[in-house]
């Protein structure tokens, strides 16, 4: 006899075995007008930096030097993990919460994406999307953050996929593929709203892949345009490759870091990576633009108005895809940045013409960058199997992680890493998919520090706060003369932005890697800092690669 | 006492089954992962994939083990449990994962979506039975849409050449 199977029905959502509610208040209002003024709404947190230029600085005040110390949790939410998933072992919290009219968005590792009551911190909806076990990743399973816009929120995946969702219940509205994961590619940034378009950029340096900077319809995903960050032969630039090889095909230049905006002018500074092989420099002739570049495009047809190379011929594994931080001096556009290479560039923004550069950290090896701008390296892998040692190694002086600027102060607070590194080139073949280095490296595990230190806008050192480890987190800035920063060991500080002295501290549980934001909700300032150690930890800072995990996102408020 | 290594040619099938290692308790406590069958999803004329898997007896393997989806999409399971032990199935989706759980001997079905290429693991989230042998892999072959390809020439690739027209010149 047979038996007749039991009926199992069809499988459900997995969220419905759960308190999730599934709908989050609308928040459809968000326009291009709104993010062009979101720091005079600093109750919210509106784009990734705050504000399109970059600074990482809120207007709040209610938490300030006084009341600091009586700072507390006020919830706390816990993701977790389940099964196998891509970079198991060193997936995390990268992510900036952006804060909309009390309802808080932030994503995650692994195609995670969660709406938070910004007050609670109840989880209102989720959306996780699959993301391969195999997806090529150089540094981890991680995601940087979303935007959010007309109802709509947006987000990239690790397989490359730019996905909106209805912002009231994480529901798909629709999704694009923006990369080609059969190439390496992949990406992490969160994307920016800019007009009714949305921007994004592609992540895979390490495996010899063909960065570019992709812009689409935010209503309908339609693609308006794509910018390459390595040219073709005959295109401007070019002449920066080998006439006869095929080294721009593979030539990295990756924007994985959300970029800045000058509404006025019309153009998004994009920050570009490293120029693959990372290491072996011989396969590649030339400066190698634009990569370790800041290209200013317009965002209106994709077109590089000019360019600025921080590391000509990188060596190093010098990403400039950090932040660009756009601030005015004396009347005139000026742009930060913090290198990865150890020095502060400042440039006119309006065309690029450099103002001046000074080192931000104290050991660097790999060359010298004068005053003026000339580029000297000095120590670098040349030689087959032949180690080389230099400083900064290739997580940089400053990683990806992002200062601020304090309008008030008219400071910024870098997150500073001092840690070497030795490289031994080593040549391969390219294949495609397969990572593309070059050499072997290995970064200092039992020499290493850190710091949150103080610059002002010429590069003068005013204050430093020193650690034991790299820093590894972002900063913020807040107009209560307070900077907030996490550290590796896991101590959320607010030092006084004035003098770098520490006005108090909270062990987290788990290091700090993602960039903590601020808001306000019915008159309440909280500070909401994601918790997790992870990512690149074998080129951040190796010596703490064995720290406990985490995935928390904590936010901070006064009592009452 | 001194170790030597040996080349082994055995199939691998010969040699997993007389090592113990695609059975439960035997030289290990639960199954290796992957050693179960392999098996390709069938595709209506919609586009839509179609598959079967199914726990048997007392195996705590999904089977296949490994089942082969032609390209991202749309996929229709059956999904069985002819072991004489509760279970269930959790599924990767875009939008969020799915649950079905499964008594003894019983049937249900699941929709689920993914993108191609790369593959997923998917497993019975109950007790250990992941580890007993209760996680099987889905694999999305093909390549991304042409407009996602980078504008370069063909590429090499490691594998045994089984790139196709595939990168726009």
């Amino acid at each position: 006899m047979t038996l007749e199977y039991v009926d199992a029905g069809e499988a459900i959502d997995h969220v419905a075995l759960s308190a999730v509610g599934g709908a989050a208040p609308v928040t459809d209002n968000v326009d291009y007008e709104r993010i062009l003024n979101a720091r005079s709404e600093s109750k919210n947190w509106l784009t990734y930096y705050g504000d399109y230029d970059g600074q990482r600085y809120s207007l709040l005040d209610q938490i300030n030097t006084e009341n600091v110390s009586k700072l507390s949790p006020a919830w706390i939410f816990q993701a977790g993990q389940a099964g196998h998933i891509a970079g198991g072992s060193t997936y995390s919290f990268e992510a900036c919460p952006l804060i909309v009219d009390g309802v808080m968005y932030v994503t995650g590792w692994d195609g995670w994406f969660w709406a938070i009551d910004a007050a609670t911190g109840t989880e209102l909806w989720r959306y996780k999307h699959a993301i391969p076990f195999d997806v090529s990743l150089c540094c981890s399973n991680v995601n940087r953050g979303c935007a959010v816009a007309h109802g709509k929120a947006y987000f990239v995946t690790a397989n490359a996929q730019l996905l909106a969702l209805d912002a009231t219940n994480g529901k798909k509205v629709w999704q694009k593929t923006i990369g080609d994961v059969r190439a390496g590619e992949s990406a992490s940034l969160a994307p920016l709203v800019i007009k009714d378009t949305i921007i994004t950029g592609s992540a895979g340096g390490e495996f010899g892949v063909r960065g570019h900077i992709d812009c689409w319809d935010l209503e309908t995903g339609d693609h308006r345009w794509r910018t390459y960050t390595v040219p073709k032969p005959g295109e401007p630039g070019s002449e920066t490759w080998p006439a006869d090889g095929e080294a721009w095909q593979r030539g990295g230049a990756n924007h994985w870091v959300t970029g800045t905006y000058d509404p006025e002018l019309n153009l998004y500074y994009a920050g570009t990576g490293n120029p693959a092989p990372d290491f072996d420099g011989a396969v590649r002739e030339g400066d190698n633009l634009y990569t370790d570049s800041v290209v200013a495009l317009d965002v209106d047809s994709g077109e590089i108005k000019w360019h600025y190379q921080f590391t000509p011929h990188d060596l190093w594994d010098y990403d400039s895809t950090m932040e660009m931080t756009l601030f005015e001096r004396d009347g005139k556009k000026l742009l930060g940045h913090f290198d990865k290479n150890g020095y502060f560039f400042v440039l006119d923004r309006t065309n690029g013409e450099l103002q001046h550069v000074t080192p931000f950290v104290d050991r660097i090896d790999w060359g010298v960058i004068t005053r003026d701008g000339k580029v000297t390296p000095r120590k670098y892998p040349d030689k087959e199997g032949e180690p080389v040692h230099f400083f900064p190694g290739p997580a940089g002086a400053k990683e990806w992680t992002h200062a601020a600027y304090s309008q008030k102060t008219e400071l910024f607070y870098v997150p500073v890493a001092d840690v070497g590194a030795t490289a031994t080139r080593r040549r391969r073949e390219f294949k495609e998919g397969m990572p593309y280095w070059g050499a072997a490296v290995q970064v200092d595990i039992d020499d290493m520090n850190g710091s949150v230190s103080a610059f002002d806008t010429y590069g003068e050192e005013k204050w430093r706060y020193r650690i034991d480890y790299p820093m590894a987190a972002s900063i913020l800035a807040t107009a209560g003369d307070l900077v907030f920063a996490g550290t590796p060991t896991g101590e959320f500080l607010a030092l006084d932005s004035r003098t770098g002295e520490k006005l108090w501290e909270f062990q987290c549980g788990s290091g700090h890697h993602s960039s903590c934001s601020t808001y306000s909700i019915d008159g309440k300032q909280y500070v909401v800092v994601p918790v997790g150690w992870g990512g690149w930890l074998e080129g951040i800072v190796p010596g703490m690669s064995a720290n406990g995990h985490g995935s928390a996102l904590i936010a901070f408020a006064l009592p009452g | 006492m001194t170790i030597t290594e040996e080349a082994i040619t055995e199939e691998r099938a010969d040699l997993l089954s007389r090592l113990g290692l695609d059975v439960q308790n035997d030289a290990t406590i639960g199954r290796v992962l992957s050693t179960g069958s392999i098996a390709e999803a069938t595709e209506r004329a919609d586009g839509t994939m179609e598959a079967t898997i199914r726990i048997k007896e007392d195996e705590y393997c999904w089977d296949p083990a490994i089942l082969v989806l032609p390209h991202g999409g749309d996929l229709e399971l059956t999904i069985i449990n002819d072991d004489k032990n509760t279970h269930a199935c959790l599924l990767p989706n875009n939008g969020g994962p799915k649950f079905l759980g499964l008594l003894n001997h019983s049937k249900g079905k699941a929709n689920i979506t993914l993108d191609g290429p790369g593959y997923y693991w998917y497993s019975s989230p109950a007790g250990n039975d992941e580890g007993r042998g209760l996680t099987a892999a889905i694999v999305v072959g093909g390549e991304v849409p042409p407009e996602a390809r980078l504008d370069r020439p063909k590429q090499p690739r490691p594998s045994k050449s089984i790139v196709k027209e595939i990168v726009k010149e």
